[in-house]
């Protein structure tokens, strides 16, 4: 699948190296690529300009990807976006909490950058355009 | 001298001391940003190509031949990040990362750091092996488990449960009890590493469970539990009913409720009797909850009216995870006016909320 460029990506997570190794990624694979470093700034970034897909770290300072998942769900006008929570929370009461709140997928760190890039695929396919 | 310029003597010493001590974390403050900004400078140029490595987006080859081409005096700054990489990526980009580790001469530079005599290089070989998921790295990890350091004999626990070899998983029980006035390993690092070892921990796991050692017998209850090694249920069994230490009794109450059956429902509800501890009741009282079988009912609902609101409130949860049974339970319970009422209406609230109520008693 080529992505467009209106198929922009938010990627939150505070550790640095995880957020551009994952930028890197989908943008190589043609995507438009938003990083932030925190909940907060991810969900300003969602309510401004809902992306076509979010990829949020669940331990994050401030407001966790859970919080800003739990927030996108309630919100009527962001309700339906695609959010995969990308976290080393592993346990399966993580996986249930995480699925529970709403995640369209849960990717656990350490990953596999080409299989980020299958499930962000696959995701943005059943949206459609 | 006055008693009163002796004070005043003291009172310049200690300002000055202060003074001097502040001056000398912020040198070392300042000597940390300033290194971190240089190598954050040097390690600028081929981050594109760690990047491309990292994320398997060097499909020819040429940002791996780069990095493995840089001079030594350049690695010694690229490298921190290519390690900080290899751990948060699996598949094959590790796989470049270690190889590239291994062209830079990494492995046996960590092998040489394991005899450091400083204990961050001996724990910063020890991760960078654990990292490598090598198990030719075991037989070298393994003498680290009695290492004077707690934080290395820590790090070569988990790099042996990254590893994953099961050969390791009778090194890291015999690190678990205090020896020659040092602590042990915690007992949860130690279960993370037996865990990530697999089933093949199994034959050492049973022998561990009858361990004399009280710490050794908790940490393999909660492998059991958590692993799902059903070979040990007999053994779990006993240690429900008959070990000396409540804590390794609750983990068989853990365990047991995991991967127990119908047969240990009764010893579970022998446990929930008064003159158990706090902790392991409740313990049995959510195991039976787990194990959802409908003959725990009776003496679950005997529960709902505990002076031990905790252990009431878990009863309550626990009929609802029976089922239907329990469900009609708690639905009759809901009109009392005294505590089971209350830990009734609580559970249901809370089963209809997650939307875990039985069908037949919507």
């Amino acid at each position: 699948m080529t992505a467009t460029s209106q198929d922009r990506i938010l990627v939150a997570d505070d550790d640095g190296d995880i957020r551009d190794l994952v930028v890197f990624k989908l943008t190589q694979a043609g995507y438009d690529v938003e990083a932030v470093q925190d909940g907060a700034a991810a969900f300003h970034s969602i309510e401004a300009s809902p992306p076509r897909l979010a990829i949020l770290d669940v331990m994050m300072p401030g407001l966790s990807g859970i919080d800003v998942l739990r927030k996108v769900r309630a919100d009527e006008r962001l309700k339906d976006l695609e959010v995969i929570l990308l976290t080393a929370k592993s346990r399966d009461i993580d996986v249930d909490a995480g699925f529970a709140t709403g995640a369209s997928d849960y990717v656990i760190k350490p990953f596999s950058p080409r299989e980020l890039l299958h499930r962000v695929n696959a995701l943005v396919a059943r949206t459609g355009v | 001298m006055s008693s009163r310029s002796l004070l005043l003597l003291a009172e310049v010493v200690i300002g000055l001391s202060c003074l001097v001590l502040a001056l000398v974390i912020v040198g070392a403050r300042l000597h940390r940003v300033r290194a971190t900004r240089r190598t954050t400078r040097m390690v600028a140029p081929h981050r594109p190509m760690l990047l491309a490595v990292a994320s398997g987006e060097d499909a020819e080859g040429s940002a791996r031949a780069h990095l493995a081409s840089l001079p030594s005096a350049t690695w010694e700054h690229v490298r921190s990040t290519a390690v900080v990489m290899l751990a948060k990526v699996r598949g094959a980009p590790a796989e470049t990362l270690v190889a590239l580790l291994h062209a830079h001469a990494e492995v046996e530079r960590a092998l040489g750091w394991l005899r450091s005599r400083s204990a961050v290089r001996r724990a910063r070989a020890a991760y960078l092996l654990g990292l490598l998921h090598d198990p030719a790295n075991v037989p070298a990890l393994v003498p680290l488990l009695s290492d004077p350091s707690p934080d290395v004999r820590l790090v070569a626990a988990r790099s042996l449960g990254l590893i994953g070899d099961p050969a390791a998983a009778g090194a890291v029980l015999s690190a678990v009890p205090p020896r020659d006035g040092r602590m042990g390993i915690p007992a949860w690092v130690a279960a993370e590493a037996l865990l990530g070892m697999g089933l093949g921990v199994a034959p050492v796991l049973r022998g561990a469970l009858a361990s004399a050692d009280a710490g050794v017998r908790d940490v393999a209850v909660t492998v059991a539990g958590a692993g799902a090694f059903t070979s040990v249920l007999p053994q779990l069994r006993v240690l429900l009913d008959h070990d000396p230490l409540p804590e390794v009794r609750t983990g068989a109450a853990v365990a047991l409720g995991r991967l127990g059956g119908p047969r240990d429902v009764a010893a579970l509800i022998r446990c929930t009797a008064p003159s158990s501890p706090t902790t392991l009741r409740r313990t049995c009282v959510g195991a039976l909850g787990e194990l959802g079988d409908p003959s725990a009912v009776p003496a679950l609902t005997a529960l709902l009216d505990e002076p031990d609101r905790r252990l009431a409130e878990l009863a309550a949860e626990a009929l609802v995870r029976v089922g239907t049974a329990g469900a009609e339970v708690l639905l009759r319970c809901v009109g009392s006016t005294g505590p089971a009422g209350t830990v009734a209406r609580g559970a249901l609230d809370m089963a209809r909320l997650r939307g875990q109520m039985p069908a037949a008693s919507r």
